[in-house]
C-alpha cells in the first residue's frame, strides 16, 4: 500500500530523515516510533504531500508522492500533529468545508454520523475555540475520516489527552482499522503503539532502526525486564530471556526489585540507548 | 466549483468580523481621514483639471481602499494560515487544483476590498455633489481587486513571517497609495519619477476609474490592469503547486 525507498529529507543542513526505506501493507495500521526529531513528522509530511523529498521515491497505493499529488489526496486522511481546526469556526462548518474539499457525497448525513461517533453531535454549533484539548483531537479525528479515506494518517493522534479520553481515541482508530484501511500512525507513547500497531517501525536522528511486530521486538530481546534501584538511586535494567533467568538475576540484587515483561520502552532503550 | 469552500470559509470569518463595529471603523478610518484632511481641507482651494479636488480625490480614494483592503486581507489571513494555524494546509492536502485554491483566495480577498471601498464610494456620494460612478468604473474597482487579492496571495506564500507581509506593504503598497495618482495628478511628475511611477498598477487604476467613459489612455491603463492580474494570478497558483513544507 504504502512504499517508502531510500527517503531523504533535509532541512537547513540537518537530515530529517536519512535514506529511508520500509513498505507498509494494505489494511495495516503501522506505527512509526521515536523520540522528538527522530523524524516521524517528516516522513507523514512527505506521504502526504506536504512536502517533497530531496532524494529517494514514496509511494501510497502507486502513486507517486511527487508527480501524482492529486490522486494520492483522494486517498487519505490526516490527522496532523499540530491542531489545524479553524478556531473561529464552529465543528459543523470546519466538517462542512472539509467535505466540500473533498467531494464528500452526502455530507450532512456523514457529518451528523462521524460527530456522534466522536460523541459531539451536541456541540455542532460550538466553535472550535470553545473545546477541550481532547474535544479538537476528537473533532480533528471525525474530520479525517469524513472523506472515508482509504489510508489514514495520525501524527501523534493523543498527544496532550488524559488517559481515558485517549483510550476512547484508541477504540476509534481500531474500529479504523477493522474497517480494512491502512493506518500509519506516529507516537512518542509506547503505550499506544503497542496497543494499536500490527507493525512498528522505529526511527531514531531520522534513521530506521528496527521493523517488526511489538511482540517479535520484544521477543528478540528477551520476554523478562529485571529492574532494580542502585545504592545511586539510579535505576538498573537487566534483560532475561525467561522467567528462571530473571529468578536468577534478581537473587543477585539486594533491596526491591522488580520482575515484568519486557515492553517497547525496552525495545527502544536498548536499541539506541536513549529513554523515548 | 472547487474554490467555493475556499472562499467560503475565509467569507466565514469576515462575517463574524463584520459583526464587529470595530472592523467596519477601521476599514474607513483611513480613506475618512484623508478625504477630510486634503478633501475639505486643503482640497478647497484646488483645482484639478478644471474639476473641484473633491470629486479628484473620491474615486482616487476609493482604489486605494480596495486596494489597501483586498491585498492586506489576503495577505495577512494566508500568512496566518499558513505559517502559525496551519489551517492551509487542508487545502493542499485536498484534491483540488492549486488554481482553484488560488481562485478562493482572490475572490474572498475581492469580497473584502468591495465592502471596504463601497463604503467610500458611500461617503463619496454624502461629501461631495460631484461624485458619480459609471459602469468602466465598476469594473476598473473589480479588477483592482482582483489584481491586489493576488498579490495578497503571492506575499502570503512567500513570506517568512507575519512581519514580513508588513514590510511588503511598506514597501509596495505605500509607495503606492502615494505616489499613483490618488492624491495629485501624475502628469506634471519629474521624468525620472514617471517612470518608476507608471510601472505601479494602481497608477493605471486610477487613471481608467476617473474616466466617466473610456478613451484611449483609459483603455491602455485597464489592457496593463488584465495584464498584471494575469501574470499575478499564474504566479500566485504556481506558488500553491509548488508548495513544499
Amino acid at each position: 500500500m504504502i512504499e517508502i525507498t531510500n527517503l531523504t529529507k533535509t532541512y537547513r543542513n540537518v537530515c530529517a530523515v536519512d535514506d529511508v526505506s520500509f513498505t507498509i501493507r494494505q489494511g495495516e495500521v503501522f506505527g512509526l516510533l521515536g523520540p522528538n526529531g527522530a523524524g516521524k513528522t517528516t516522513t507523514i509530511k512527505v506521504l502526504t504531500t506536504l512536502s517533497k523529498p530531496d532524494a529517494g521515491h514514496c509511494k501510497v497505493k502507486g502513486y507517486d508522492v511527487v508527480l501524482e499529488r492529486e490522486s494520492i489526496k483522494k486517498l487519505i486522511g490526516v490527522v496532523p500533529q499540530e491542531n489545524n481546526l479553524d478556531r473561529e469556526l464552529t465543528a459543523y462548518e470546519n466538517l462542512r468545508i472539509y467535505g466540500m474539499l473533498h467531494h464528500v457525497a452526502d455530507c450532512e448525513n456523514k457529518i451528523s454520523d462521524h460527530l456522534k461517533m466522536v460523541d459531539l453531535r451536541d456541540r455542532k454549533n460550538t466553535a472550535v475555540a470553545e473545546f477541550s484539548g481532547g474535544m479538537q483531537r476528537r473533532l480533528l479525528l471525525a474530520r479525517s475520516l469524513l472523506s472515508q479515506p482509504e489510508v489514514l494518517f495520525l501524527d501523534e493522534p493523543s498527544i496532550g489527552l488524559d488517559p481515558q479520553i485517549r483510550r476512547h481515541l484508541w477504540d476509534v482508530i481500531r474500529k479504523t482499522g477493522i474497517e480494512g484501511r491502512t493506518v500509519v500512525i506516529t507516537t512518542h507513547y509506547i503505550e499506544e503503539a503497542e496497543a494499536l500497531c500490527h507493525r512498528v517501525g522505529i526511527l531514531n536522528r531520522g534513521k530506521l532502526i528496527a521493523l517488526d511486530t511489538p511482540q517479535n521486538l520484544k521477543n528478540g530481546l528477551g520476554e523478562y525486564t529485571v529492574e532494580f534501584i542502585d545504592e545511586k538511586g539510579k535505576l538498573i535494567q537487566t534483560i532475561c530471556r525467561n522467567r528462571d533467568e530473571a529468578h536468577d538475576k534478581a537473587r543477585n540484587y539486594s533491596g526491591s526489585v522488580t520482575i515484568r515483561k519486557t515492553n517497547m520502552e525496552d525495545v527502544f532503550i536498548n536499541l539506541t540507548g536513549e529513554r523515548i | 466549483m472547487d474554490w467555493y469552500p475556499v472562499f467560503l470559509k475565509e467569507i466565514l470569518h469576515f462575517r463574524r468580523k463584520l459583526l464587529k463595529l470595530g472592523y467596519i471603523f477601521s476599514a474607513m478610518v483611513i480613506p475618512i481621514i484623508y478625504l477630510v484632511a486634503f478633501g475639505l481641507g486643503l482640497g478647497r482651494r484646488v483645482n484639478v483639471g478644471g474639476m473641484d479636488y473633491l470629486s479628484f480625490l473620491i474615486p482616487g480614494l476609493v482604489a486605494m481602499s480596495s486596494m489597501n483592503n483586498s491585498y492586506s486581507w489576503v495577505a495577512s489571513s494566508l500568512t496566518l494560515n499558513r505559517l502559525y494555524f496551519k489551517t492551509f494546509q487542508i487545502f493542499i492536502q485536498a484534491p483540488i487544483r492549486p488554481s482553484a485554491i488560488m481562485a478562493g483566495e482572490v475572490l474572498a480577498g475581492m469580497a473584502k476590498g468591495l465592502f471596504a471601498s463601497s463604503l467610500i464610494i458611500i461617503v463619496g456620494f454624502v461629501a461631495s455633489d460631484h461624485f458619480s460612478i459609471s459602469c468602466f468604473f465598476v469594473i476598473t474597482l473589480l479588477l483592482n481587486c482582483f489584481l491586489f487579492a493576488n498579490l495578497g496571495v503571492i506575499i502570503g506564500m512567500r513570506a517568512k513571517s507575519h512581519e514580513d507581509t508588513s514590510t511588503y506593504s511598506n514597501f509596495l503598497i505605500m509607495p503606492m497609495a502615494f505616489f499613483s495618482g490618488t492624491f495629485f495628478p501624475v502628469d506634471k511628475i519629474p521624468l525620472v519619477l514617471k517612470a518608476v511611477v507608471y510601472i505601479m498598477p494602481l497608477t493605471h487604476t486610477n487613471i481608467a476609474i476617473r474616466k466617466p467613459v473610456p478613451d484611449v489612455e483609459s483603455c491602455i491603463s485597464f489592457g496593463l490592469l488584465l495584464i498584471y492580474s494575469l501574470v499575478f494570478f499564474i504566479y500566485g497558483s504556481r506558488l500553491i503547486r509548488e508548495y513544499n513544507e
